[in-house]
């Protein structure tokens, strides 16, 4: 049930694929974290990397980075195959829980993406505390979590990478932040075209600034794409509780019965419909993003 | 990266100064007052009296300085293992507990620089704080001469362990294997505790196979009741009895033969002891030492074992980092 689209024209007009990876996997003890994952991220995009807590997407991330070596399949991040061993410069990763010496003060925390790093741009990343209102002086350890997000993507961005990679940097955030830093990293894509994912598993805070959705659940991609392409082709077909529905049921994704009558998601997207008492209407990404989720689930337990 | 390694160790680096200066600023004033009382000793601080004038105030004086240092010996012996459980077990396994090593391994730096860099910011301070309380210790015992913990000879185990090579080749060990442990159980406590329990396992064993290391000296007396007289300073590692034929029988296997020429319930012995233990077979005893003129070669026979584990355990140590995330 995988949707993919944007690998068309889209491409064609990016060039080179920031992210390409093909049948994907990475098995852990416990059974495969990761499988099958075949998908293309055009470059300067803000990718949504979404999906339910184990769905994968640490493990996809980790795969880009080179931190973990893939199972099956392969991946290419930046026209190479990303190594543990020599990490590339042109990427940069902010790790779950944002990491950082917590007996560094922020100056000395900069000081190591200096001399880690050899395309640093201090003015850069002197930028994103100044957003952060956060002082110079101060000890990693005494900062709230509001303020080690902009220490960390400082650190992440200083070294002006082509490509960055943010594993759920918005959790433990205030609304305001959380809003702050999405525009910060616009802001990062739109000057210096800089490709950006983020993961979450809150679809909704990555509604009004991604371009580019990437939905994993139990370990397998759902659905990958342009956003605009995607949400072009599904639409929310709403009718009457019972009776027969006006669509195959093979292009439906995903059903809902709520007290007013069903609700499906349908692919491909509008079609004229011949019965009057149903309507049909663009799905929002949650929708589109709920109704893969659920589906997924339910396959998962069937 | 060196710098980074630098400032992550700020804290334990400005301590391990303190610890020099402090530990060496105390031994050289103890040095000067044991002088001091040494020089009020006069003739006697040569003589070995047994009776007279001189022994009371020999006895004194080892009253008062003897303890003390046993214990800078017994300092230096541990600092090594102590530096280790310290200073290199958390290394990477602090970084590996709260995330950091992602912060290194996802910059354009390769793990194993990073451990290297690591490892050598951790090293050689403590190698240098090492050696430097190392030679306090040594001239302060040696000013003791005989009066001090040199009377029982190299082997004495403070000794052993405080001087020459040793404590080098402990603190070798006690580091890279104190950083691996930590990169292999990503815990700081868990490593700490393994340098500990592995660094005093292994003393024990090389300890006791001292023999094995330097070869033994085997003193044979002619008298089977009377063991070979030896110099107090060598190392005892065997003895036992020799037959006619020359083959030796361990004291256990010789208990028939030692009771039956005992005394029983308090009767004297029956007649000669040596014709006794002839006439059981027991020809001659033999003693093996190790003597103190091979303390140096046991020693660097003992730091080839160490430095030998401490070299293995850096490619351990990598491996580790490259194996997971």
């Amino acid at each position: 049930m995988t949707k993919e689209t944007g690998t068309g024209d889209m491409t064609m007009t990016d060039g080179q694929p920031v992210v390409l990876a093909e049948r994907l996997g990475k098995r852990y003890r416990r059974g495969w974290a990761l499988r099958d994952c075949s998908l293309r991220v055009p470059a300067g995009r803000m990718v949504g990397l979404v999906g339910p807590n184990g769905a994968g997407k640490s493990t996809f991330l980790g795969l880009l980075t080179g931190l973990l070596r893939p199972g099956a399949g392969r991946v290419e991040v930046c026209g190479t195959e990303p190594s543990g061993r020599h990490p590339d410069p042109r990427i940069s990763f902010l790790s779950q829980g944002k990491p950082l010496y917590p007996q560094f003060t922020v100056e000395d925390q900069l000081r190591f993406g200096r001399s880690a790093n050899p395309t640093w741009d201090q003015a850069h990343a002197e930028e994103f505390l100044a957003r952060g209102h956060v002082p110079a002086g101060a000890r990693i350890g005494t900062l709230s979590g509001g303020q080690r997000i902009w220490v960390a993507l400082a650190v992440a961005l200083g070294t002006r990478p082509r490509l960055v990679l943010l594993d759920e940097p918005l959790a433990d955030l205030d609304p305001v932040a959380r809003r702050s830093v999405l525009a910060a990293l616009a802001q990062q894509r739109q000057r210096h075209g800089t490709t950006v994912v983020l993961s979450s598993h809150v679809l909704a805070e990555l509604e009004e600034v991604c371009d580019h959705l990437l939905l994993f659940a139990a370990g397998r991609v759902r659905l990958a794409g342009d956003v605009r392409e995607l949400l072009a082709g599904h639409s929310v077909l709403s009718g009457p509780r019972t009776g027969p529905i006006p669509v195959p049921a093979r292009c439906v994704v995903d059903a809902a019965k709520t007290g007013h009558g069903t609700q499906l998601l349908v692919s491909p997207g509008p079609a004229a419909l011949a019965d009057p008492a149903w309507r049909h209407r663009p799905p929002t990404l949650t929708q589109l993003a709920l109704g893969y989720l659920r589906s997924a689930h339910q396959e998962v337990a069937a | 990266m060196i710098w980074v390694a630098w400032r992550q160790q700020r804290a334990q680096l400005i301590f391990l100064l303190v610890l020099l200066v402090a530990g060496y600023a105390a031994m050289l004033l103890l040095r000067g007052s044991m002088q001091t009382d040494l020089a009020g000793l006069g003739g006697c601080a040569t003589e070995s009296a047994v009776s007279g004038p001189c022994v009371t105030r020999v006895s004194s004086f080892k009253d008062s300085w003897y303890d003390l240092l046993k214990a800078a010996e017994a300092f230096v012996l541990v600092l090594p293992v102590l530096l280790g459980m310290f200073c290199a077990a958390p290394l990477i396994a602090k970084e590996l507990e709260h995330g950091t090593h992602l912060l290194a391994f996802t910059q354009s730096v390769g793990r194993t620089r990073w451990m290297l860099s690591k490892f050598a910011v951790a090293a050689v301070p403590a190698l240098v704080v090492l050696l430097a309380l190392q030679q306090g210790a040594v001239s302060w015992v040696d000013a003791a001469g005989r009066l001090g913990p040199l009377d029982s000879g190299p082997f004495e185990w403070t000794t052993f362990g405080s001087s020459g090579v040793a404590p080098v080749s402990y603190l070798l060990f006690c580091l890279a294997f104190g950083m691996t442990a930590g990169a292999l159980a990503r815990r700081s406590l868990v490593a700490m505790f393994t340098t500990l329990v592995t660094f005093v396992v292994l003393r024990v064993l090389l300890g006791s196979a001292h023999g094995m290391l330097a070869g033994t000296q085997r003193l044979v007396s002619d008298d089977p009741a009377k063991s070979p007289g030896s110099e107090t300073a060598a190392q005892y590692v065997e003895s036992g009895y020799l037959n006619a034929q020359g083959q030796e029988i361990t004291v256990e296997a010789a208990q028939p033969q030692i009771s039956a020429c005992g005394s029983r319930g308090g009767a004297p012995l029956a007649g000669d002891l040596t014709a006794c233990y002839r006439d059981h077979g027991l020809v001659k005893s033999y003693l093996d030492v190790v003597p103190s003129s091979a303390a140096a070669s046991v020693h660097w026979a003992e730091a080839a074992v160490f430095a030998v584990l401490a070299v293995l355990s850096l490619p351990v140590c990598r491996w580790a980092l490259h194996r997971r995330p």
